[in-house]
Order: structure tokens, then C-alpha cells, then sequence
């Protein structure tokens, strides 16, 4: 009887701290994409993520990384658009796994976005964007890594 | 614990935003190599009145300790913005900064 008391309130405990959070979230693209999150290929992630759409080469989104990153763990991205988008996400083809971050882009909201990612090795990087029209943007660049993040 | 930091700085309408978020951002295969265990943000949300100001789902491929900058519209000084980041274990980490 004791044990199997126990082991109830240790499943109830679980619950608990599983249960929180999920609903915070307007857009859970892990929750309702999973499969673009595990692809190895930016081809097959994009397809995931956005469909197999035609994507529109564009300048329009201005995608600035260094050319040669010294240091694979911390590389700098900078995206910035004055297109209406929806979202925005970043690909690449270095690590075990494609997609590294999808934005949201509230209403009116301005895209200029920093931040850094990690590559294992050299690789194209590839932006693709959903217009709030439905039409796909893309544009990539390839970035040099002399010593790779990532564990690697 | 994990912190956070935050700042945030009104330029007429529109307010500049750095924030630095504390993780490890190490996925499955970098965790096996350092022998650490896997951590990384999968949400970070930004919320000013209310309002969503810059949503990002994330994986591991960003670097440790992630810093982002943005900017947004409507914002004046005095305003709070206030944001929340969940982990791949489900935990919630939440602060706020008065924008200067």
C-alpha cells in the first residue's frame, strides 16, 4: 500500500512541472511543426516549415554575417527587412540539425534582428521569409568557419 | 539560477532592445562531447503592455548565453517590457525592465 502511494504522488509531482508553459505561446512551431525542427537538410526543413511553395530569390531582406567567422560558436547574424513578413527563419547546413531560429513578426513590427548562432564547419546559410501575403522570400550566403562551435 | 538582462532605451518612438539570456544552448550532440546536460532555449517572448514585440522559437545552433537586439515601435520611456523564455526541459524564466 505505502509504495504504491508513493509512486502516486511522485506521478502527480511530474505532472505538475510538465504541465505549465505550454500555453504561453502564440505560434508553437515546435509543437506543430516537429519535423522541421529534426531535419538535417535546409532543403527539407524549408519544406517542413513552409511548404514546397516557390521561393522568390529577393534583396529586399538584408542578411549580413561575416564573411569569415573566426569563431564558430558565436556568429553574428543580423537580418533586417522593410517587407510586411510574418516570419523569418534561419537555416544551415553545418550542424546535425537545419533549422536554428524562427521569428514571429507582430503586426507593424520592424525587422532588425541580432543575435548569434553556432556552425560547425562552413557552410551556406539560408534565410527564408513568409510575407504576410503568402509569398515565400529567400536569400543565403555562404559563411567561412575556421574553428567550429558546436562541439565540434 | 538563470538571469537575465535586460536593456531597453526609447529613441523617439521607437525603443532599441539587448537583452542576454542565461543557457547553455547545448543540443544533443554537444552535450554527448562536453559532458554536460542538454539545455537550450526553445522560446523567447518579449511583451510590451500586453503586447507581443518579438517572438522567436529557437534551437540549440544558437550560441551559449544568447544575446539578441531588436527594436520596436510605440514604446515611450517609463514603459515596462517584460520577457519569458522556456527552455527544452519546460522551465520558465521571466524578468522585466523599465525602458530608459
Amino acid at each position: 500500500m505505502e509504495r504504491r502511494k508513493f509512486l502516486g504522488v511522485g506521478l502527480a509531482v511530474f505532472a505538475a512541472i510538465v504541465a505549465p508553459g505550454t500555453n504561453l505561446r502564440a505560434m508553437d512551431f515546435r509543437a506543430t511543426m516537429p519535423k522541421a525542427w529534426t531535419a538535417e537538410k535546409s532543403v527539407d526543413a524549408i519544406k517542413e516549415l513552409y511548404g514546397s511553395a516557390e521561393l522568390k530569390k529577393t534583396d529586399k531582406i538584408k542578411f549580413t554575417a561575416p564573411k569569415l567567422a573566426e569563431n564558430g560558436g558565436s556568429i553574428p547574424i543580423n537580418i533586417k527587412s522593410d517587407l510586411d513578413l510574418e516570419s523569418v527563419a534561419l537555416f544551415q547546413d553545418a550542424n546535425p540539425r537545419s533549422l536554428t531560429v524562427v521569428f514571429t513578426i507582430p503586426v507593424g513590427g520592424i525587422i532588425d534582428y541580432d543575435f548569434r548562432i553556432k556552425m560547425r564547419q562552413t557552410a551556406l546559410v539560408t534565410v527564408v521569409a513568409k510575407g504576410r501575403d503568402g509569398t515565400l522570400y529567400t536569400t543565403s550566403k555562404e559563411i567561412d568557419v575556421s574553428i567550429g562551435g558546436c562541439g565540434g | 539560477m538563470a538571469k537575465m538582462k535586460i536593456k531597453a532605451k526609447a529613441k523617439g518612438d521607437i525603443v532599441n532592445v539587448k537583452a542576454m539570456f542565461t543557457s547553455l544552448m547545448a543540443d544533443k550532440e554537444e552535450a554527448e562531447k562536453k559532458k554536460i546536460s542538454v539545455e537550450y532555449i526553445t522560446y523567447i517572448v518579449a511583451k510590451h503592455n500586453g503586447n507581443i514585440v518579438y517572438e522567436a522559437n529557437t534551437s540549440g545552433f544558437m550560441s551559449e548565453n544568447p544575446l539578441v537586439k531588436f527594436d520596436f515601435k510605440g514604446g515611450k520611456e517609463g514603459d515596462k517590457i517584460e520577457f519569458t523564455t522556456i527552455d527544452n526541459n519546460g522551465k520558465t524564466e521571466t524578468g522585466s525592465e523599465k525602458i530608459k
